[in-house]
This record gives C-alpha cells, sequence and structure tokens, in this order.
C-alpha cells in the first residue's frame, strides 16, 4: 500500500436539532415569542483514522451510527465541526444516488448533467453515455424522462453513471444493495477493476460477505466513535456480535 | 481505463457543466408546453396589448409611450423571473448539492439564463423597430445600454446568491419575495412615466434596483438622452452593494447548504 490519501483527524460532527421545527418566516416571527430549545445531536465524536492509495476500507455500524454522515464529510459534501479531512487525491461519491434526478430531463440530459458535475468534461461524458445506458440495461429507455422511471432504474442509472466518473478514491454507500442479482454482479466486476487499476475505496456496507470479501481493512462505527479498526473479518464478527446484543432476549 | 488524477480533475469542465445546466434549464422550462420559448414572450406581449390600450388613454400625450411600456415591461419581466428562479435554484437542484462536490455557484449563475434569452430577443427586437422607424440608437447609447443590462444581471445574481442559501432555511421566502415583486412592479416606473411623480420622491422609487434600469435604458434608447455620470455611478453603488451582499450571504451559508436540503 502507499501513501495516505486520506487523513481524517478529530473529527467531530453534531447536528442541532430543535424541539420545535421552524423552516418559514412567518414561523419564525410568530415563534419570536415562544423561544425553542434545541438538542445537540452527536453524530460523529472524535474520529481518527487515514486511508492508503489503493487499499479498500470498509465501514460498518447500525443505523444511526453515523457512516452516512462520515462518507459526506469524506466527500466535501459537509463540513466538519471540528477536526479535520485531507484528501490527497480527488474523490467520487456514490451516494444517495437512488434519489434525485431531474423528472423531467431525459435519462440522457441526466447522464450529461450528473457526469459532469461529477468531474466528466461535457466531450467525455457525450462518448460515455451508450456505455453508461448499457451497463444500465436502459438502452431502451434514454428518451424516457426520469420521472417515469422505477426507483430500480433510477438507482441503476445513477450508479451508472458513477462507475463512469470514477476518480482516483472512491467512495460507495450501499452500492451493491441495488438492483437485480445482475446488476449486483456487474457493479462487483466493475469495482474489481477499479480495485485492480489501484483506485482507492471507502466502502460502506450492512453486508458481511462484501465487507470480508472486497476490504483490506475495516472500521466499526457505533454511537459516532470508531469502536474497532481491524481486518475485515474481526470487524465483520464485532458488527455481528453488536447486532446480536441489541436483539431482544427470546 | 486510466485512473483520473487530481491534475484530471483540477480542469473541472466549468463550461460544459455551464452549458449543461443552460440547456437544461431551458429544457425543462419550455420542453412540453404549447408553443414552447414563443410562451415566454408571449405573456408579456399579452400584458403589454392590455396595459397599452387602458393606459395609452390616460397618458395619450406621451410620445413614446408604446416603446416606453414594452421596454419597460420586459425589463422588469426579466428582473422578477430571474429572481424568482434565482430564489429557488439551489433548493429546485438539491439532487445534486447532496450526491457530488462541484461548483454550487454554477447553480445560481445560471438561473437566469432563460429569462437572459427572453430579453435578449426582445432588446434586438426593439432596437430593431427604432431603426425601422427611423430612431435608432448611436453605438454609445447602445453600449450604456448593454452596461446597465449588465447591471441588471449582477443585481440578480447577486440577489439570487444571497436568497438562495436562505431559502433552504427559511422556506416562504420565495412567495414573500412574490408579494415584493408584485408590489415592486408599481413601484417601479413601468407603466407610467416617471415624470407623474413629483421630484421629491424619486430618490426612493430609485432604491428598488428596476427603477433606474428602466429608466435609464429608455432615456438611451427612445429619448436618445444619456443619463449624468452621478447617476450611472449611483447604479453602480447599489450594483456592488446588492452582489456583494449576496455574494457574503453566500460564503457564509453555502457550505452547510447540503445539510439544510
Amino acid at each position: 500500500m502507499g501513501a495516505n490519501v486520506i487523513e481524517v483527524r478529530g473529527l467531530c460532527k453534531s447536528f442541532r436539532i430543535p424541539t420545535v421545527r421552524r423552516e418559514t418566516i412567518r414561523e419564525h416571527l410568530f415563534g419570536l415569542l415562544r423561544p425553542r430549545g434545541y438538542r445537540r445531536l452527536q453524530v460523529l465524536d472524535d474520529i481518527s483514522f487515514d486511508v492508503r492509495r489503493g487499499e479498500t476500507v470498509g465501514i460498518m455500524g447500525r443505523n444511526g451510527s453515523g457512516k452516512s454522515t462520515l462518507l459526506k464529510l469524506l466527500s466535501g459534501i459537509y463540513q466538519p465541526e471540528r477536526g479535520t479531512v485531507r484528501a490527497h487525491a480527488p474523490i467520487t461519491p456514490v451516494l444517495e444516488l437512488g434519489i434525485g434526478w431531474s423528472p423531467e430531463l431525459n435519462a440522457i440530459d441526466n447522464i450529461m448533467l450528473l457526469g459532469i458535475a461529477m468531474g466528466l468534461s461535457r466531450r467525455e461524458a457525450w462518448a460515455a453515455v451508450d456505455e453508461i445506458l448499457a451497463f444500465a440495461e436502459l438502452e431502451g429507455f434514454a428518451g424516457l424522462p426520469l420521472k417515469h422511471y422505477s426507483s430500480g432504474m433510477a438507482s441503476r442509472l445513477a450508479y451508472s453513471v458513477a462507475f463512469k466518473a470514477v476518480c482516483e478514491v472512491l467512495i460507495i454507500d450501499e452500492v451493491f444493495a441495488v438492483g437485480d442479482i445482475g446488476f449486483r454482479r456487474r457493479c462487483e466486476e466493475r469495482y474489481r477493476e477499479l480495485a485492480a487499476q489501484g483506485h482507492t475505496v471507502v466502502l460502506v456496507s450492512h453486508d458481511p460477505r462484501l465487507i470480508q470479501a472486497f476490504c483490506n481493512r475495516a472500521l466499526l462505527l457505533d454511537a459516532g466513535k470508531i469502536a474497532l479498526e481491524g481486518t475485515g473479518p474481526e470487524v465483520v464478527q464485532a458488527y455481528l456480535k453488536l447486532l446480536a446484543l441489541e436483539r431482544p432476549a427470546g | 481505463m486510466r485512473i483520473r488524477t487530481t491534475e484530471d480533475i483540477a480542469r473541472v469542465d466549468l463550461l460544459g457543466l455551464l452549458w449543461t445546466l443552460v440547456r437544461t434549464d431551458f429544457k425543462v422550462r419550455y420542453h412540453g408546453t404549447w408553443m414552447g420559448f414563443l410562451w415566454a414572450l408571449f405573456k408579456p406581449l399579452a400584458m403589454f396589448l392590455v396595459l397599452m390600450t387602458v393606459f395609452s388613454f390616460i397618458f395619450a400625450q406621451e410620445r413614446n409611450y408604446a416603446f416606453n411600456l414594452l421596454l419597460g415591461l420586459f425589463l422588469f419581466d426579466f428582473f422578477s423571473e430571474s429572481t424568482r428562479v434565482g430564489v429557488t435554484s439551489l433548493a429546485v437542484k438539491g439532487y445534486l448539492l447532496g450526491k457530488t462536490r462541484f461548483p454550487r455557484w454554477l447553480l445560481v449563475v445560471t438561473s437566469p439564463s432563460n429569462a437572459l434569452m427572453t430579453l435578449s430577443v426582445v432588446c434586438l427586437t426593439i432596437v430593431i423597430a427604432l431603426s425601422v422607424t427611423g430612431r435608432s440608437p448611436s453605438l454609445a447609447a447602445l453600449g450604456l445600454f448593454g452596461l446597465c443590462l449588465l447591471a441588471m444581471i449582477v443585481i440578480t445574481i447577486g440577489f439570487s446568491l444571497g436568497s438562495s442559501v436562505l431559502f433552504l432555511r427559511y422556506r416562504d421566502l420565495n412567495q414573500i419575495w412574490d408579494v415584493i415583486v408584485q408590489a415592486g412592479f408599481f413601484v417601479a416606473p413601468v407603466v407610467y412615466p416617471l415624470g407623474i411623480i413629483p421630484e421629491k420622491y424619486h430618490f426612493y422609487l430609485y432604491i428598488w434596483p428596476p427603477t433606474a434600469v428602466i429608466q435609464f435604458s429608455r432615456q438611451l434608447l427612445v429619448e436618445h438622452h444619456v443619463p449624468t455620470l452621478k447617476a450611472f455611478s449611483m447604479l453602480a453603488g447599489v450594483t456592488a452593494t446588492i452582489f456583494l451582499s449576496g455574494l457574503l450571504l453566500y460564503r457564509h451559508y453555502a457550505p452547510s447548504a447540503a445539510e439544510n436540503l
């Protein structure tokens, strides 16, 4: 393995949750005389770790343990509250791709929009349209506005764009949970190709098989802290134990 | 396939993204609508016909009322349309904000593109119409009119930068702005000549940005009169103040934009 491509030091992130949600100026004005309280939800608390060039790091943890927030911080989508994230290589985040497209635009326009936003040039994105549609098995639906796509079709398209736009570091959130078995197999194959080419990958998954099969190293997040850093099988064992503990007896 | 490195990514295709945003915004706005792009021209034109029918009797003594009304309507329509779209420009593209990191300001800067296309077509038509009727503006006047338009564009972008991040926190900002713009239609001298208002109130009318742009444009294109340097300096000052205020708000709130979607 090479030098560090991502260095995370003392990373903290919390969200301020108001007791009463006020989203409009009207609500704020009418609420002036009724002050509201806040609860601070500490999502990540003093996280430090490194990712070295060419390795695949898995992240496991129960729902709400801070995995997705951590990925968004690594990708630069969220800002750290305290601590630092240093990335020494460009990152392609593959996050929440199942949701959100421009519903009025067809697949080709959406591919162009997302592809260029993810770092492809216009020329590269245009040249890749057919390949992306073929990977998602949506060649027959290229001209259909996304509002007519099923959620599975939209997710497949999004992952196909992301796999094409991939930079040196790939940050993946539950990628292999999308689509049918055939699509998942193609995703895994594509992932293996990327790993073989030397891409660095940070992979969040609840699937023990994926973490054991793909990851050189893994982290177990629990209540916003790193509960364990170890090999894939070690972290999977700890994760399963954690799940067993939270299951009600009997 | 070659791994795309930091050097590759440093050359993010800003122009490509800008063009794609403009193209897709145009497509979303007009695709499938009856008459497409013509609809954007038809709406203010219909308004022009109605207002012209009613007010040309009241302002019968105004020699250039029709040209002034047309110019005022389309300039105000640009301001109204582009600021309305600008307020929600980040929110409506939230699907991109939460997925990847890219220059988000592009979403705001490209938001007035549709309104700008309409305005360009109309301005060209007005200049041609003036030439045909033997009242062709001078090149200098056209250049100064271009500066007025630039000021209007910078004002709308500045406003959009600030309001787009505030909208993510205050979700009724667009409705409040709608009301302000509707009221502002009567503050700006669109349907009436500024001369009917006592001069001591002009300063207050000029605080509303469209007033200066509409008035100066009329003077340059229709009345062949060049506003004073002081007047242009005031417009430049208002433009810079609005743009910088918007930019400061944007810089403060944009980093947490994805957390407020």
